[in-house]
């Protein structure tokens, strides 16, 4: 188990190393932001001193080798922008993300999951055809579209929710709703099926045979066994929902990461983005680990340490 | 039993999934408003008024510090930390430095503090991006209890319209705090003071006690950041927010029929030209060049994209800036002609590329592109990121593209911020050369008298006119709404003080 464990850091140590990489060099070749800092009609001396003084004249394999010096003494660098550590504007930014990630997901995971059962056990009826409608037009409809749908309605029109921002539980709601709304038709797809499966095998039968009420049948036994496929979803839907709120984070004005990434890129504020990208791909590669040690204590049968 | 629990568990989500109380901040009918909120699309970079210059920064820090002079309603330079000044000789200018000020932190304004401040930005360690508008001077200095003397490189005049943007900040403050502190903490003189600074979030000021215009119209000022235009103007409906900073000319006329909410547009001194290359590809020609100028229909694009939010302009620059020339005529829209051009240019059918970037308005990209296309151009938009599109335009005449759009504006008013670096020769921005243009540019930014500066601006944009290395489309309007309780008038510069603005009518 911990050969396992250490074997799988390993690996995850150097997909990160890789994807920060592939980041810096890309980021490098696309223009640096000393163009987008100084004001219109600055001299070619002008920015040519300023991009000297930021340090983007020198080649970019001698800015790499300066970059991994700083992180080897976990110097993350300035951001160009904001002339602040770039560890501190990121920072600020997780703990938005984190609670527009966990409202999502309670959205996703508290709506989606009872849903797929339901259409599971009430499976060809009218009931599941209308729960499946639902859960399409979650999946479909684009978080532009639903973003401004749901500021439209339940914020001008019905004025229940603030319109924007951060002021308290209230303001999660929209943001989170619009989010969890593609991550909840996942759940729904995916606890229907893992759960349809189970309700054709024999031990379902004999719990009904024993006299146990379809409930309990379901809720007792059925539910832990189609547990697994969806925490599997579950740990990479965390990833998606960290990664993937760019858009919803901007309509809400919601200041998580996702909207700071955009701008960072955007204003090629390198460090910052090389922070950023540190953090998502370390949350996914934890998530993966995690869920593959959530299997090992849902079901006993799985074996980690040949993996 | 097992439906029951069903329905039951979706009914609770459902409950829990709806809201639980309302939330609409109220609007103060009647008495005093405590708390004016503004909606900006950006967070400030910073708020030292020393580092960044883009429009969200210095909408938020410009109401924290004073400024050395400032432009009243009609543009005019007034005083503002300086009382007076004089041209000691034609590179020296002295100042009479305001008494009676305090910086937020009690301590005194005083003629030190002003030449620090200048020192500092021209202070090529603080590398700051707003070195290029100040490095005309090369000294300041205290020279009296209350004077501050300033010199320039050369005769300069254009250095008042660049000081209107030179913020006073306290030497003993900076120097106490250090750059990065400073920048996060900042200490100002302005009528208001930083009560905190959640980046990304908001930005919150307070009122400075004891200012010496007075008192400041309300007790807390807060900018929001809301970067989607239509979350602002749905925070403006709902009352969130007081007013709101860039809307488009759609937003804006979508807003008309509502009641509680007024659009506030004002024309600036910020004009949307058509760069034409004029050292590279098929517009090398002249007739070319003249030909687009005749195929663009500039009413057009105003009426039908910017929905009236814009002015025609003859040439590249706007009746708001020092050496507007009304006098030079522009190109009539006239197709046939533009056809006659091409044909003699033997240039019909020329592929031009048209580079563009998010910055700019795509519907005008393409409206532009047809008409060229009306006349028997063919013209391939090119979709570049703003870097590259920057790098592109700022490179090689080759790499540069035949056309771009531009939308320029150098927060000076004055055509030296405009057209110099747009088309003088070996200029970032210029794919042009003209001896005989470069000769008058170089010429009314050595001499200070301003009869004899127009004189140089009008040869040079009737050389412009010959030559057309850009078409000047329309002087460009800044749109900001507000509640209708909001009285406000916005200046040409795009500037935007709180001081200024008063609640109820």
């Amino acid at each position: 188990m911990a050969r396992f464990a250490a074997w799988r850091l390993l690996q995850a140590g150097i997909a990160v190393f890789g994807v920060m990489t592939i980041v810096f060099v890309i980021m490098r070749f696309s223009g640096d932001p000393t163009l987008l800092l100084v004001p219109e009609g600055a001299s070619r001396e002008h920015v040519d001193a300023l991009r000297r003084e930021l340090g983007f004249d020198r080649p970019v394999i001698v800015q790499y080798g300066a970059y991994l010096a700083d992180l080897l003494r976990l110097d993350f660098g300035n951001s160009v922008v904001q002339r602040v550590p770039a560890v501190d504007i990121v920072a600020g930014r997780i703990p938005y993300t984190l609670m527009l990630a966990g409202g999502a997901l309670l959205i996703a995971f508290g709506v989606g999951v009872p849903v797929g059962v339901a259409m599971a056990v009430w499976r060809g009826r009218a009931a599941e055809r209308l729960l499946a409608a639902f859960v399409l037009v979650g999946q479909s409809m684009p978080t532009f579209l639903s973003g401004i749908l749901l500021i439209l309605v339940f914020g001008v029109l019905l004025g229940w929710l603030p319109t924007s921002g951060t002021g308290g539980l209230s303001s999660l709601v929209l943001p989170s709703v619009a989010l969890g709304a593609v991550s909840m038709s996942t759940f729904a797809r995916m606890a229907r099926i893992a759960v349809v499966d189970e309700l054709g095998k024999d031990y379902v039968r004999a719990g009904r045979a024993r006299g146990l009420s379809a409930g309990a049948v379901v809720m007792r036994h059925v539910l832990r066994n189609a547990a697994i496929p969806v925490v599997t979803i579950a740990a990479l839907e965390v990833g998606n929902l960290l990664a993937g709120a760019v858009i919803v984070e901007t309509v809400f004005a919601w200041p998580g990461i996702g909207q700071l990434a955009i701008q960072s890129i955007q204003s090629r504020d390198f460090l910052v983005v090389q922070v950023i990208v540190l953090f998502v791909s370390l949350v996914y590669v934890l998530m993966s680990l995690l869920a593959d040690l959530a299997y090992a204590v849902l079901d006993p049968r799985i074996r980690l340490h040949g993996a | 039993m097992l439906k029951r629990a069903l329905g039951i568990a979706l009914l609770a989500v459902g409950l829990a999934a709806a809201p639980s109380s309302a939330q609409v901040s109220g609007q103060g009918g009647g008495q005093a408003k405590q708390s004016f909120v503004v909606d900006l699309p950006n967070d400030a970079a910073t708020l030292d008024p020393h580092l960044q210059w883009d429009t969200d920064s210095y909408t938020i820090y410009r109401n924290l510090f004073d400024n050395l002079v400032t432009r009243d309603g009609a543009g005019k330079i007034v005083p503002q930390i300086a009382t007076a000044w004089r041209y000691l000789d034609d590179t020296t200018i002295e100042f009479d430095i305001r008494s009676g000020v305090t910086f937020h932190d009690g301590s005194p304004l005083t003629a030190e503090d002003v030449a620090f401040s200048i020192r500092r930005i021209v202070d090529p360690a603080l590398k700051s991006p707003q070195l290029s508008q100040f490095d005309q001077i090369v000294s300041a200095e205290a020279s009296g209890p209350a004077k501050v003397t300033l010199k320039t490189r050369t005769p300069y005049p254009a250095l008042f319209p660049q000081l209107v943007k030179l913020s006073i900040v306290p030497k003993a403050a900076v120097e106490r705090l250090g750059d990065q502190a400073f920048n996060l903490a900042p200490v100002g003189s302005g009528p208001y003071k930083l009560l905190s600074w959640q980046k990304g979030v908001q930005t919150a000021l307070a009122a400075h006690e004891g200012y010496w215009r007075g008192k400041p119209p309300f007790p807390s000022v807060t900018f929001r950041v809301v970067p989607d235009v239509a979350t602002r103007v749905a925070d403006l409906r709902t009352g969130r927010a007081d007013m709101v900073r860039q809307l488009g000319p759609d937003e804006a006329a979508a807003m008309k029929g509502d009641g509680q909410l007024q659009v506030l547009s004002v024309p600036t001194e910020r004009i949307g030209y058509l760069f034409v290359n004029a050292l590279a590809g098929p517009t090398a020609d002249v007739r070319v060049r003249r030909a687009i100028a005749h195929a663009v229909d500039r009413s057009t694009l105003i009426e039908a994209l910017l929905q009236g939010f814009g002015n025609p302009v003859n040439i590249v620059l706007t009746p708001a800036n020092f050496g507007y020339v009304p006098e030079v005529k522009g190109y009539e829209f006239d197709p046939a002609k533009a056809r006659a051009l091409l044909k003699e240019a033997g240039a019909e059918g020329a592929a031009l590329s048209f580079l563009t970037s998010p910055a700019y308005d795509r519907r005008l990209v393409e409206a532009v592109q047809q008409m060229l296309q009306d006349v028997g151009l063919k013209v391939e938009i090119v979709a570049l990121d703003h870097p590259t599109f920057l790098r592109r335009r700022q490179g090689r005449p080759d790499e540069a593209g035949s056309l771009s759009l531009g939308r320029w504006s150098c927060a000076c008013q004055d055509a030296d911020g405009v057209i110099f670096p747009l088309f003088r020769s070996g200029g970032l921005w210029s794919k042009y050369s003209n001896p005989a243009y470069d000769a008058e540019v170089d010429a009314a930014r050595r001499i200070l008298d301003e009869k004899g500066r127009l004189g140089h601006y009008r040869r040079a944009f009737e050389i412009l006119r010959e030559d057309v290395p850009g078409v000047g489309l329309y002087q460009d309007f800044a749109i900001y709404a507000a509640r209708k309780e909001v009285s406000w008038t916005p200046t040409p510069n795009e500037a935007f003080f709180v001081f200024d603005v008063k609640w109820g009518r």
